[in-house]
């Protein structure tokens, strides 16, 4: 009796929360949860005439194309490396764009720099391709013709050549996420207690010691949520990036066939809605697993700092 | 107002405008490029490749756009709309559902927290969707299926806001405004909704771009041309010249030479895309740099 | 414990949802009759336009205009659905799995796929009774080529089919060089041809790609220099084919063929006679044209004529010149298949209507072309324009450039300025061309789709450099041992499995 009181109680001091979530639960059941339905057909052989619910179940037979090709290790390995290198020096850039900008945000041409971070995010990928273009290609490319010859370096086929692509599409993603990125830090550090800092400098910090020892700490969580998103979506690759920047040069698939480009090729000639759920499927529940143990490994360290 | 700077903290005040500067030419000199190449003429672009000095110009490009102005101009106002409508909801649902969330004594919060996080991993593929919003809401070839599908609310943004409510504002504020008597409406809306302008700006910046940018969602749901976002009108037209230029499409109708739009078409079309952003930017980043600073004295 | 009553009621509403998702798929097919007092079918009828896609109020009126004569002929209304061709797969693959309903539409390449996941009806003894002048018109050689496992799951559309591999050339600069063009004979006459080109204008490139990645030699491969039966297989991404009359499966890329075309690519390659960039190039083949920096490119045409609308969109004097003769293969037959789907309410209309697509020019010319008038107007018994003032993206309704798309491209009108001599010569080779042995076979890869995917990306990796001539012949050895570790020994294995038993029923 008394606990159902008390589970009564809890219940009213918790509904005028929960009434308050509820507008985004829905949301999320009906635009999310409900769809999620849709992983069975990367179990099972679609059949048109049945539909999706009553077409046979095949087990883990459409999973089979990712692992049975020689090019399994590769486009593994590339979409973890790129993933890494994107999340350790993406996020070192945007922080230092973002404790930049805050510290120049009173100046009135600042407002218009902030707008040109983003406009990169504003360009569709295929633009991208035509930009990167211009300034690789082998006939009239700007670095090839102009800047190389320059410099009296030896001529480069850059679409021909793997070995400059991973700085290549490195540059390309910062050029495109840093503003993005760095903007999400800003708003961060626009929430830091500003008597914090003044505080600091009447006890002699300089600015890199303000830095390292209020800024940094304080954007430890914001850090460590973006951190895991990056972590959960670790098996995934931006698509425009690595096919259309590349212009599906196939003499570049050692430095940039990732899971995902090598799934388009694959499925282009069959269109095959199973295979590619697989893939989808494969791509989510690697990156869950990595994201659950990232996320054990800090509760374990920091328990303020664990996302749940 | 007025501080006095330590001679380490002009340093990098100089260092910071350097390096922004600086960073800010490299963003943007391609979008120069875009432009020049979109008035070049297509003699020039063709034998002499993109170029910031380009033989010869050319207006055709943006004739061939006049001649479509109506189109354009409709593109416009449906993206303009769907940018509103959708950004204005997302900016009310998502901090309704991130502060239940940001509540330590909320007990279904570690459930709730990973529901939202598990959509970011989770996704059941476009044709569950598209049975959900076309057979259930009704929503093919109607506004609402360019404002309603994946971008109203989204699990990033809610973790960014409920990150932001527990860290930035403080948790006695809370406390004393429940002693008084409030109830949890007006702790939202008076407090953490005023105390939270520099992320509500960010992830209403987010939102906007990512309605302004979306044509997947028209892609699926819209087949009336009345209809078409202006991304969605660019789109179309590049993604179809993309698949024009590839062996895919000869494979199916043979060699069939098409003519498409030009280099510099393609170019214009970009600007077009741009061209409302770089207008109405400096103006909504006024509003966004004053959520933060505000955001920062009220901090 | 008050976590249990919110898991239980979110799997609560997750078991509500599945019943919605299994209302979506279609229930017992009711037998549909049309006798004329039943209310008209509604057939919804898609199809690939490469024009700009018309608003709703336009479709309607044309709608209108076509259920005026399919109303009183075979008692249904049709509701069109052109997509562009970005769109086209994914849209029906919605249209069929959400339950919005789509009886008739076409394939893209991929008629083999879509009968496994069986998304066409067999019509093997329905089209005798329901599309009989189709049946008649398009002949059993191009109904075999869309019949698998003995059953007929749809017509072929009846068009151009038989297309030559063609030199596009600018005619003043082949003057210039002195160079007759009839003395061109075969590809291997051209190496000649672009040396004097260079000589005279080092500054033009003698060759370009008609498409990224294809200088136009893999075309070629499906003239009778080779007489290449790809059997099922992409253009693009051919793995294992038939050569001549022998009726052994062989690795493309092990044959003489592709090595003389590979050494031909190279050759002129570093000779400087081809685009550098071929592989990866972002710009048009028609933009290099017109601005005068190309000389030539290879493609394959139907007829002699095509070159009278290249002139035209290019403002350069072109001309073109055969450089083999067609040869017909079940892959270039069933690229664009017509059928009726699996989850029609109506197949007998469906098919009545295919029927009418083949065989009814009023409908044709409504679907090609939109209302007289308003989107066309005539100029006589056979040939169309644009209204005064008009063009093709400013009326209200056109999908001219689907004219060899939808049903029979020989009834239809043509744009202005065609020679309809040139659409005889169409016709007349498509019935006289050259055919493979194994034509009317069509292969099914569902048991090496594993393979096939492993394989589609080792081509992907080396085939547009090598035969571009960027990639040097020397990477041949490991390209093919990358193809031998990728398994298509087992698809080579596959296809001569189902050819042999394909062999023996056609006795």
């Amino acid at each position: 009796m008394k606990r159902k009181h008390s589970f009564l109680k809890s219940f009213s001091h918790e509904l005028p929360l929960l009434l308050l979530a509820l507008p985004g639960l829905v949301y999320l059941i009906i635009n999310n949860y409900i769809p999620m339905l849709g992983i069975i057909i990367a179990f099972k052989k679609l059949d048109y005439a049945k539909g999706i619910l009553k077409s046979d179940w095949v087990g883990l037979k459409n999973f089979e194309f990712l692992f049975s090709t020689p090019d399994a290790w590769i486009m593994t390995r590339n979409t973890l490396l790129y993933n890494l290198a994107f999340i350790i020096i993406g996020t070192i850039f945007a922080i230092v764009l973002a404790i930049m900008m805050n510290e120049i945000a009173d100046r009135f041409f600042a407002k218009y720099f902030q707008g040109m971070y983003l406009l990169p995010n504003l360009i569709s990928w295929v633009v991208v391709s035509y930009i990167v273009f211009a300034f690789l290609n082998a006939d009239t490319g700007l670095i090839p013709k102009v800047i190389l010859p320059a410099l009296r370096a030896k001529d480069i086929n850059f679409y021909t050549s793997p070995g400059y692509w991973p700085f290549i599409l490195l540059i390309v993603f910062l050029w495109k996420n840093t503003g993005y990125t760095s903007v999400i830090y800003l708003s961060s550090i626009a929430g830091i207690d500003r008597t914090i800092y003044e505080a600091a400098r009447i006890d002699g910090a300089g600015k890199l010691d303000q830095i390292r020892y209020i800024t940094l700490p304080l954007l430890k969580p914001t850090i460590i949520i973006l951190f895991l998103f990056s972590i959960g979506r670790m098996m995934y690759s931006d698509f425009g990036l690595f096919y259309q920047v590349t212009l599906n040069s196939g003499a570049l698939f050692s430095t940039t066939q990732t899971i995902d480009t090598y799934v388009y090729r694959a499925l282009m000639q069959f269109n095959n809605v199973n295979m590619a759920s697989a893939a989808g499927v494969y791509q989510s529940i690697v990156g869950f697993i990595l994201v659950l143990g990232a996320n054990l490994l800090i509760k374990k360290i920091n328990p303020e700092n664990a996302l749940f | 107002m007025e501080r006095l700077l330590s001679k380490d903290e002009k340093r990098f005040k100089k260092a910071s405008i350097l390096f922004v500067g600086l960073f800010a030419v490299i963003v943007f000199s391609p979008f120069v490029l875009i432009a020049i190449c979109s008035i070049s003429s297509t003699e020039s672009l063709i034998s002499k490749g993109y170029s910031f000095f380009p033989k010869s110009l050319s207006l055709d490009a943006y004739l061939y756009m006049w001649a479509q102005g109506k189109v354009i101009l409709r593109a416009y106002g449906v993206s303009l709309f769907v940018t509103i409508v959708g950004t204005a909801t997302s900016l009310v649902i998502t901090p309704m559902l991130a502060y239940p969330l940001s509540r330590k004594d909320f007990r279904l919060r570690g459930l709730f927290t990973f529901l939202v996080f598990f959509t970011l991993l989770f996704n059941g593929g476009v044709v569950p969707s598209y049975i959900m919003w076309t057979r259930v809401f009704s929503l093919k070839n109607t506004i609402w299926a360019l404002i309603l599908p994946t971008y109203l609310m989204n699990g990033f943004n809610v973790l960014l806001v409920k990150n932001y409510f527990e860290r930035s504002i403080p948790r006695d504020l809370i406390e004393a405004a429940q002693i008084d008597g409030a109830n949890e409406w007006t702790i939202f809306s008076k407090i953490m909704v005023p105390l939270s302008v520099p992320v509500l700006a960010t992830i209403g910046l987010f939102t906007g771009l990512a309605y302004w940018n979306d044509w997947i969602n028209g892609l699926y749901y819209i087949s009336d041309p009345s209809l078409y976002g202006i991304q969605q009108l660019l789109i179309r037209i590049l993604n179809n010249i993309a698949f024009l230029r590839s062996g895919a499409a000869a494979s199916v109708v043979g060699n069939m030479v098409i003519s498409l739009p030009g280099e510099s078409i393609r170019m214009a079309l970009a600007v077009i895309g741009i061209l409302p952003i770089l207008i109405v930017f400096p103006l909504l980043q006024k509003y966004f740099i004053k959520g933060i600073v505000i955001g920062a004295i009220k901090g | 414990m008050n976590k249990k009553p919110a898991w239980l009621s979110f799997v609560g509403l997750l078991v509500i949802v599945s019943l919605l998702f299994s209302a979506c798929s279609p229930g017992q097919k009711p037998p549909a009759s049309s006798s004329p007092t039943e209310a008209p079918a509604e057939i919804h009828f898609a199809f690939l336009s490469f024009n700009k896609i018309p608003e709703t109020d336009a479709l309607a009126s044309v709608e209108e205009a076509i259920n005026a004569i399919t109303v009183p002929k075979i008692n249904a209304t049709v509701k069109l659905h052109p997509f562009s061709v970005t769109d086209y797969a994914q849209q029906v693959t919605l249209l069929l799995q959400s339950g919005e309903g789509l009886d008739v539409y076409h394939t893209l390449g991929d008629l083999p796929q879509r009968v496994a996941n069986n998304e066409f009806i067999d019509i093997s003894t329905m089209i005798d009774q329901y599309a009989p002048e189709t049946k008649a018109l398009v002949g059993d050689d191009f109904l075999k080529t869309a019949t698998l496992h003995g059953k007929l799951y749809g017509i072929p559309a009846y068009k151009g089919m038989a297309m030559a591999p063609q030199l596009v050339y600018r005619a003043d600069i082949m003057e210039e060089i002195g160079v007759d063009p009839a003395t061109i004979k075969s590809v291997y006459d051209l190496t000649e041809v672009f040396a004097k080109v260079k000589a005279k204008y080092p500054d033009m490139i003698p060759l370009v790609p008609v498409q990224t990645g294809n200088i136009g030699l893999i075309t070629l491969l499906m003239s009778t220099q080779y007489k290449v039966d790809f059997l099922g297989d992409s253009y693009f991404t051919p793995v294992a084919v038939l050569i001549g009359d022998d009726m052994h499966v062989v690795n493309f890329y092990e044959t003489q063929a592709f090595r003389d075309i590979v050494n031909l690519a190279r050759e002129w390659y570093e000779k400087g006679y081809v685009l550098k960039d071929a592989a990866t190039t972002t710009s048009n083949v028609l933009e290099f044209m017109s601005a005068g920096k190309a000389f030539a490119y290879i493609a394959a045409y139907a007829g002699n004529q095509a070159y009278t609308q290249i002139s035209a969109q290019t403002g350069q004097p072109i001309r073109m010149v055969r450089l083999a003769q067609p040869y017909l293969s079940s892959t270039s037959v069933n690229a664009l298949t017509w059928g009726v789907s699996t989850i029609s309410k109506h197949p007998e209309a469906a098919l009545k209507f295919i029927n009418l697509l083949f065989t009814d020019k009023d409908v044709i010319n409504l679907v090609i072309y939109g209302i007289e008038g308003r989107d066309y107007v005539k100029i006589d018994e056979y040939h169309v324009k644009y209204p005064e003032g008009k063009d093709a993206s400013t009326v209200p309704y056109t999908a001219q450039l689907s004219c060899g798309i939808v049903g029979n491209q020989f009834i239809q009108y043509q744009m202005e300025g065609t020679d309809m001599d040139d659409l005889k010569l169409m016709e007349y080779e498509l019935k006289h061309s050259a055919m493979s042995p194994a034509m009317g076979f069509t292969f099914d890869g569902s048991s090496v789709v594993n393979e096939y995917s492993a394989v589609v990306n080792v081509i992907n990796e080396y085939v547009p450099g090598l035969t571009t001539g960027s990639m040097d012949p020397a990477e041949i050895p490991n390209f093919l041992e990358k193809l031998k570790s990728a398994g298509i020994e087992k698809i080579v294995a596959a296809k001569q499995q189902q050819l042999d038993e394909w062999l023996s029923t056609q006795k």
